[in-house]
């Protein structure tokens, strides 16, 4: 049964029309203007036409801030699932006492 | 004749070696760091080399019962199984293999990474005897050895975590899981005297021909219950708690061995159900049982990852979720067993064969996330960045663990996944969607950890080097990954299948 | 219900109530102690569960060689629980040590304090 779906699926292939891609992209990126000349500010991050801060650190997005969005627009479903996670001795062995009792009445119940 | 002795009797020095050698370890690496060092180093090598050797003997001639004690080990007619048996076949070959990758890689990576730890020998003692804990969970085919080894297992892990125990909080990761495991464990001893009550009999061939004959209300009891326990060992919701707290304050180079005790769980929890319950319960009870531990785990292990600020506590997030992945594919398959359906033995080569590479890629991710934190001495996401300027090694090795654990082709992740997605849609579609967007945020997970960590301005924040027996440990399981990724056709066909046939078949028609 | 029938089901029942004080204390108690004695006395109920599983009326201990019948307990379960109890004296010890280190650490052995790894 492997090979119906694999039988597509070769990961050499994939590799050599992937390498062919970036070659053509080094090409189209050869005809690109030759006499280009870096002014003092190229390079830097646009920031709304700010200037980049003198810090280094201050240029990097930090690790909690990257999906602030997700995560607040998702509010209803996450503050609830991260109280669960209490980090309490106690809580840990409730939640397999109850999945024993879901478990043990579902196999009860259906069959 | 000699050759003949040690292929037959391969089961045994599969376990004897690494308990000889902690002891010897323990004893005469008290003495001296340098012996303590070698011992460990010979009893790894041949440990995998005795893995090889009943891999290649399984894998090219036939599979085997193990039979301790009997005139010879493989006896003709097994006529009584009064002994202890082990079950030598492709299923427990594809879980030695997956061990004992990752037990090289760790032990490699270890031997710079604790030097400046006290009380080696000790550590060495510890990693031993898990790696003969899990070897022995996943090969035994007698209930109450398997509840030894779980313990076995169970009381090295939790020594290993706590082992760095100057600081609280490994410590504290380490009660927790003790706690949880010691009652698992006692849960697991009930169980087995309820089956023990009812049918007389503790080996799994023998069990299943009594199960068949009759399964009565204290027989379900007794399934609930091992069932529970073997899926709260293998991390799944929502039992998984435990998990982020135990993989991230572990010592570093160890924390992809604690995540293979896990993946023994679920190799133990999967012979259990195909071997010894499938005949006597509904299997598509059975087998929706275990879709909707692995559906929960996939998507509360995500959403849980993506908020996390600390790196390994979000690459132990990411492997609860995957484990989910593993019980899915398994139980469409289990879902399906009997019914003649073809993508049940798809679904059950996708799920064996991202067990496969899971421990692989996962072992890197936590690798190279380790370089990350031993070098820098920082472990919170925020404070991280521009590390690809001075350690491309690492940035590489990152790159192509996250690349495999989002499924993205043309890595090995890929083709697991994409079995699993093409047979996992055949039976249910709504599964096959939540399998693909879990695997989209897990993409976006990883996405942010490499961003965060490596990619940014250069902000000097490296305060040792790297040094080279991590990068060997990182590389060895990148050749794996790249052979696993150029020829999966090859690794399916010549691992996974027999490890398929050894599941649905190893245990019937085994007695006269 | 005869006293028969009450003698036979006693131990069963004692290890029901053995194994309910056990969980009730792992479950309930904040004090790390008091776990552990609960995981104590739950390794106690089910030693009882597998000792009693093998007790058959009126049979001799299999310890004997010149018994007057040889109708015996059966010994299987015994070994079981020799193993067992083994391995509880090996969790127990592994337990107290972690608990004694957690003492040094966080200076308080009440669940609610060892929360440093939280999310």
């Amino acid at each position: 049964m492997i090979d119906i779906v694999l039988e597509n699926w070769s990961p050499i292939v994939f590799i050599v029309v992937l390498l062919l891609n970036v070659l053509v992209a080094y090409w189209l990126y050869s005809m690109g203007n030759p006499e280009y000349k870096k002014t003092k500010y190229s390079g830097d991050p646009f920031i709304s036409g700010n200037r980049s801060p003198k810090d280094v650190k201050k240029l990097h997005v930090a690790g909690d801030n990257l999906f602030w969005g997700f995560k607040k627009a998702l509010k209803r479903y996450y503050d609830p699932l991260i109280d669960g996670h209490t980090g309490r001795l106690n809580d840990y062995m409730i939640w397999v006492v109850i999945t024993l009792a879901v478990v043990l009445i579902y196999l009860y119940l259906v069959v | 004749m000699t050759l003949d002795i040690i292929i037959e009797n391969s089961p045994t020095f599969i376990l004897a070696i690494p308990l000889l050698f902690a002891f010897l370890t323990a004893v005469l690496g008290w003495v001296s760091e340098k012996i303590g060092e070698i011992l460990f180093g010979i009893g790894l090598a041949l440990t995998v080399f005795f893995v090889g050797v009943m891999s290649f003997e399984v894998l090219t001639a036939e599979s085997w019962f193990y039979v301790f004690g009997a005139e010879s080990p493989s006896p003709e007619n097994i006529t009584s199984f009064f002994r202890i048996t082990f079950i030598a076949d492709g299923f427990a070959v594809l879980a030695t293999i997956t061990i004992s990758i990752t037990a090289v890689a760790a032990g490699i990576y270890s031997y710079s990474f604790m030097k400046d730890e006290s009380g080696l020998n000790k550590f060495y003692t510890l990693f031993l005897l898990t790696l003969a804990g899990v070897n022995g969970m996943v090969l035994t085919g007698d209930l109450f050895n398997l509840f030894v080894w779980f313990e076995v297992t169970s009381v090295a892990s939790c020594a290993l975590i706590a082992f760095k125990n100057y600081r609280g909080r490994s410590v504290e990761a380490a009660l927790k899981y003790m706690v949880l495991s010691t009652v698992g464990g006692l849960v697991v001893l009930f169980s087995i005297g309820l089956l023990y009550g009812q049918h007389g009999v503790l080996n799994y061939a023998l069990l299943r021909e009594g199960i068949a004959g009759s399964f009565t209300f204290l027989d379900k009891l007794a399934l609930g219950l091992l069932a529970v326990v073997f899926a709260m060992k293998a991390s799944s919701v929502p039992m998984h708690m435990w998990a982020p707290d135990a993989y991230g304050e572990a010592p570093g180079s160890v924390t992809p061995f604690i995540a293979v005790t896990s993946l023994g769980s679920l190799f133990v929890l999967f012979r259990l159900f195909f071997g010894v319950f499938s005949v006597g319960l509904d299997v598509a009870i059975l087998g929706s049982l275990l879709i909707v531990l692995g559906a929960l785990s996939m998507i509360v292990g995500v959403s849980m990852a993506l908020v996390q600020s600390d790196l390994k506590r979000l690459i132990a997030y990411l492997s609860v979720s995957q484990v989910g992945y593993m019980m899915t594919a398994i139980g469409v398959g289990l879902a399906t067993l009997r019914s003649g359906e073809g993508f049940g033995d798809l679904a059950m080569q996708g799920g064996l064969f991202h067990m496969l590479n899971d421990g692989v890629y996962k072992a890197l991710l936590f690798l190279s996330a380790v370089a990350v934190i031993h070098t820098t001495d920082i472990r919170s996401l925020n404070d991280l960045g521009g590390l690809a300027h001075k350690m491309p090694y690492t940035t590489f090795f990152f790159l192509f663990g996250a690349l495999s654990i989002a499924g993205i082709p043309p890595t090995s992740g890929f083709s697991s996944k994409l079995l699993i997605y093409k047979s996992v849609y055949l039976y249910s579609p709504i599964l096959a969607i939540i399998a693909l967007v879990v695997s989209i945020i897990t993409f976006a997970i990883v996405a942010k950890a490499f961003f965060n960590a490596f990619l940014g301005p250069d902000q000097s924040l490296m305060k040792r080097r790297i040094s080279k027996p991590m990068l060997w440990g990182m590389g060895i399981l990148t050749v794996v990954l790249i052979v696993f990724t150029l020829f999966p056709n090859v690794v399916v066909a010549e691992i996974v299948d027999p490890a398929v046939e050894g599941l649905i078949g190893s245990l019937e028609g085994v007695l006269p | 219900m005869s006293w028969d029938t009450v003698f036979m089901i006693m131990p069963y029942l004692t290890v029901v109530i053995l194994l309910s004080i056990g969980l009730y204390a792992v479950l309930f108690k904040k004090n790390l102690i008091k776990i552990i004695m609960g995981i104590a006395i739950m390794q106690n109920g089910t030693n009882l569960f597998l000792v009693s599983l093998a007790y058959r009326d009126g049979y001799y201990a299999p310890i004997f060689t010149g018994a007057e019948s040889t109708e015996m307990v059966m010994p299987t379960p015994h070994a079981l629980t020799l193993t067992s109890i083994v391995i509880g004296l090996a969790t127990t010890a592994l337990l107290l040590s972690f608990t004694m280190m957690i003492k040094k650490h966080y200076n308080s052995i009440n669940t609610e304090d060892m929360r440093r790894c939280k999310e």
